[in-house]
């Protein structure tokens, strides 16, 4: 049963349009700092600890096999991001679909939990872990299409830059600042226009592209 | 545009639209409450919208439209909202709705104000000591059972409410029916009760339908459509083509005060304020000389428009004498034509008459047929509107100040702020033993009640609308939740309707559980009359996607009706009253109608279209005038009329009747929310007690009042610059209105 349900995960992978073969950079996961240490334009590094409604260990689902991981790619579940400005959170009925096919762990608490809502039909009230002000207009979508599906970087590596290494977590904490000169911070970087040319380019750099 | 329909997967677990609401609610609600303002980065405060189970086409941070009905006026118009995570962001017109055609008014825009209005009541209140204090809904609907009575005997219990229609309007029509009330009494501040009572004489309909887009010409005395008339939206698309036409259609407006629909005119005319009907009366005579119309009156009306010849016509409207042969000419030369009448002709005491001689311009005209049309017939006449009069509040005022009524329930209109001071409408309404009110905010009326009830905004609620103005096919516009209510305490007034009505008629009313209930089934019953061949679940569905239930456009012929001369016969010349030597126009903007929209900030903020003017109250005088009173801009003047007086900046417009001063509606609430309250000041109050004779209506426009000057001046809060024309410098080059040859410079002649 756990094998058959690894072949569906890692079938459900693919058919996310991610490829294979992924050489992740390690670059991506540098935190901003350690705790308590601050960005040059005053914030926080690494954000506080967020208790979640259940202890979602994305090292289990999203981390190397060699750790453990099932190595589901970040677009899978967050299949949002690539439509939208925001990434949201997966609908609960993707987390039943393969939950209710892994009788294995039907009877762990966090699994019980888990099937609880979905008998109450209720939402899980997650709490947001990466925030920006409402006058900050972010797009998942753009930055997807650029480091993704251009260049052809692994998802884990390319939602990393500003995530971190989720993959090797349990519930998500901030480690990067996602402040305004750390944002742009890395559009003034040469980044190479798409996987097989030599050409770079960066990015915006006008106030409206996030101010609007 | 994005359908609304159940997918296989909703359908398979029985997911709803409600429950789809629902389960969207608990992340919905709370990021709603919780991500307004947030200006800091902070993790782990904010909820993470959270679906279960989502219809297949719903993305975070993708924009899904659910149509509905905008309620901000009475048209009805077709709408459509932008829905992200739950909530309601942006409204837009409903393309499939003929009367907004896709597009909605500033008003319209700024109804999601009001359901995002921090000022939002949010549980029932009691009074308790004078003071209003929280209660419970079981608590409150003990008291309202109370009012329902089998017995014919004792005081009256009312149901005033504003203008409705739809399956609302029915429910309301059963109150008194199944003896849950004795009387439902509709009011409308500005009621169009006079030109309704002139239709049926005149045209055997109390609402006619004028095709501006069919006219070459459209002559309009004081008829807004274009600001704040019946239906904006639909008469802007109608002067669109009208413009656009092969042969550019005309527009000249006849008023004391300019309006939205006068500034785009291309002749805006003066006129003293209630003798439109003595100029119309004029033209009637001149058109009257060609042979062409002069077969087209009976000899008693011939007769009764004789002495209205160009000499008298203008000394008593004060319009130029050569205009009026011009008007005449240009009427006949750009037919067909369309003659319109607005609020000003009918806000007088021979206000009917004023409007019957207008119409007898059409008559003569014979404009019926061709531009001038009355409406299909709707297949649910029980669904019409009942458009509101003032005759009738003044009746009930009568029987609240004799003690004779019991009890009163009030939703929809706010008559303690609308109706005149004379009235003492709000003191008579201590005399009721019980009232309660249904609102969104705590307004004037609703602070004089004894029970105030938590309304649902119209973004959260089901209904029906029809409008009482509809030109191209007949419409039943649907209204649908756009979002999961922001208060849970907040309830339909349809819903209470009904829980009265079971208690007076269960056996009629106890199928259904809830108001959303007996409208699915109204709606679904009325199928045949629409697509019969789908299933009922089916027909329901597509009706809430496309927010319409229409029949195509079918407009009848008016039939000819004889009328007596008297209907047309003005009043003699009233000699001017020295002491209060001029009069008030109660101006209507676009934006704030008759206050009811004063406590949405994006409109206050919005600037008047002729002055600028934002978030104040003002007082218009012809700069004539204020060069005789010795008032510049921003001087504050005293309006004295009999019966009170207001405090107002002066601004000086040429668009205004030197003898008149126009302040506009909708400011000087007392209380109806933070933008609302106790800004600018509230002219209702200050009308005289002058009614029109054949309807009962009051005059609005018939008020005398005196100006003084005190010795204050204050800036004005408005957009525009420097009023001195071109800032001293030749900025545009300009030329006298007389001495422009008008044939030179556009294809329209006035000869």
């Amino acid at each position: 049963m756990k094998t058959f349900s690894r072949i569906v995960l890692c079938l459900a992978a693919t058919l996310a349009g991610v490829s294979a073969a992924p050489v992740v950079s390690a670059d991506a996961f540098v935190q901003g700092g350690p705790i308590g240490s601050q960005t040059s334009d005053g914030y926080n590094a690494l954000g506080p600890v967020v208790t979640q409604p259940i202890e979602f260990p994305h090292n289990r689902h999203a981390g190397t096999r060699a750790n453990g991981g099932m190595e589901i790619d970040c677009l899978y579940c967050h299949t949002y991001a690539r439509r939208s400005a925001v990434s949201g959170i997966p609908r609960l009925s993707k987390c039943i679909g393969c939950h209710n096919m892994i009788e294995s762990v039907k009877e762990k608490p966090r699994i019980k939990t888990l099937l609880a809502y979905w008998d109450r039909r209720e939402a899980i009230p997650w709490k947001k872990v990466h925030d920006l002000p409402d006058f900050v207009r972010f797009n998942h979508e753009r930055h997807i299409q650029r480091f993704i599906f251009d260049q052809g970087r692994p998802s884990r590596e390319a939602c990393g830059y500003c995530h971190g290494d989720v993959a090797s977590m349990t519930t998500a904490r901030r480690v990067k600042a996602i402040s305004m000169g750390w944002c742009v911070s890395c559009h003034e970087k040469e980044h190479r226009i798409d996987a097989v040319s030599f050409k770079t380019g960066h990015g915006p750099n006008d106030c409206w592209q996030c101010h609007h | 545009m994005i359908r609304f329909g159940m997918t296989a997967n909703s359908v398979a677990s029985g997911v709803n639209r409600r429950d789809f609401l629902n389960l969207v609610g608990l992340g919905g609600t709370a990021s709603v409450l919780a991500g307004c303002g947030n200006t800091s980065i902070e993790s782990g405060v904010e909820l993470v919208q959270s679906y279960v189970q989502p219809e297949t086409f719903v993305v975070p941070g993708v924009g899904v439209y659910y149509a509905s009905t905008c309620t901000q006026c009475g048209s009805a118009c077709g709408i459509m909202g932008k829905v992200r995570e739950g909530r309601i962001l942006k409204l837009e017109g409903n393309p499939q709705s003929a009367i907004s055609g896709g597009k909605i008014c500033g008003l319209g825009q700024a109804g999601i104000q009001g359901h995002y209005s921090p000022d939002r009541l949010k549980t029932p209140m009691l009074k308790e000591n004078g003071v209003l204090k929280a209660t419970t809904w079981e608590k409150a609907m003990s008291l309202l059972s109370g009012t329902v009575s089998f017995t014919a005997q004792g005081p009256r219990r009312v149901v005033l409410t504003g203008p409705t229609s739809g399956h609302l309007q029915i429910l309301l029509k059963a109150m008194p029916q199944s003896g849950a009330a004795t009387d439902h009494v509709v009011y409308d501040s500005l009621s169009t009760a006079v030109a309704a009572s002139v239709n049926l004489k005149m045209f055997g309909v109390e609402q006619t339908v004028g095709l501006i887009d069919k006219a070459g010409l459209v002559l309009s005395f004081g008829n807004d459509f274009l600001g704040a008339g019946d239906s904006p939206v639909a008469a802007a698309r109608q002067y669109a083509r009208f413009r656009k036409a092969e042969r550019r259609g005309i527009l000249i407006q006849i008023e004391p005060k300019m309006t939205l629909t006068g500034a785009n005119a291309d002749r805006w005319v003066v006129i003293a304020p209630g003798t439109e009907g003595v100029l119309a009366l004029g033209l009637v005579r001149e058109l009257l000389q060609r042979k062409e119309f002069a077969n087209n009156l009976s000899p008693n009306l011939i007769a009764a428009v004789e002495p209205y010849n160009q000499t008298e016509v203008s000394h008593i409207t004060g319009v130029r004498g050569d205009l009026i042969p011009r008007i005449a000419a240009t009427l006949w030369e750009h037919s067909p034509s369309l003659v319109l009448a607005g609020r000003y002709p009918q806000g007088h005491a021979h206000g009917s008459h004023n409007m019957a001689a207008i119409a007898l311009l059409n008559v003569v005209l014979q404009n019926q047929g061709k531009t001038l049309w009355r409406e299909a017939e709707l297949p649910f006449p029980q669904m019409a509107p009942a458009l509101g009069n003032f005759k009738s509040l003044r009746q009930l005022n009568t029987q609240m100040a004799a003690g004779d009524v019991g009890s009163m329930l009030i939703y929809g209109t706010n008559p303690v702020y609308s109706t005149p001071d004379f009235m003492r409408f709000a003191d008579n309404l201590q005399k009721v033993p019980f009232k309660a009110a249904w609102v969104t905010e705590l307004d004037e009326t609703a602070m004089h009640c004894d029970l105030v009830l938590p309304l649902m905004s119209p973004l959260e609620d089901f209904g029906t609308h029809v409008a009482a103005a509809q030109s191209d096919g007949m419409e039943i516009s649907i209204q649908q939740p756009l979002m999961e209510k922001l208060h849970p305490e907040a309830r339909s007034f349809g819903d209470s309707l009904l829980e009265l009505l079971k208690q007076a008629k269960p056996e009629s009313y106890k199928s259904f559980p809830d108001y959303y209930a007996y409208l699915k089934s109204a709606v679904v019953n009325a199928k045949p009359a629409f697509d019969p061949k789908v299933e009922d679940e089916e027909f329901w569905e597509n009706t809430l996607s496309a927010g319409v239930l229409r029949r195509p456009a079918a407009l009848l012929p008016l039939p000819a009706i004889e009328f007596s001369a008297d209907l047309v016969r003005q009043p003699l010349r009233e000699s001017r009253d020295a002491a209060y030597p001029f009069v008030l126009i109660p101006a209507v903007r676009p934006s704030m109608r008759d206050g009811k929209a004063a406590n949405l900030s994006w409109l206050q903020e919005s600037p008047d279209p002729l002055t600028t003017v934002v978030w104040d109250s003002w007082a218009e005088i012809h700069p004539s005038t204020a060069k005789q009173l010795q008032v510049n801009e921003g001087d504050v003047l005293v309006i004295k009329s009999a019966q009170g007086s207001i405090r107002a900046k002066a601004y000086l417009i040429p668009g205004i009747h030197p003898g008149s001063v126009a302040v506009p509606i909708g400011q000087g609430h007392e209380s109806y929310g933070r933008y609302a309250t106790n800004v600018g000041v509230n002219p209702f109050k200050i009308l005289d007690p002058i009614f029109d004779e054949e309807t009962g209506e009051l005059a609005l426009y018939a008020t005398r009042v005196a100006i003084m000057k005190t010795d204050q001046n204050e800036r004005f809060t408005k957009d525009e610059g420097a009023t001195n024309l071109q800032q001293g410098r030749k900025l545009v080059a300009t030329l006298a209105a007389d001495q422009v040859d008008l044939a030179k410079e556009t294809p329209f002649v006035i000869r």
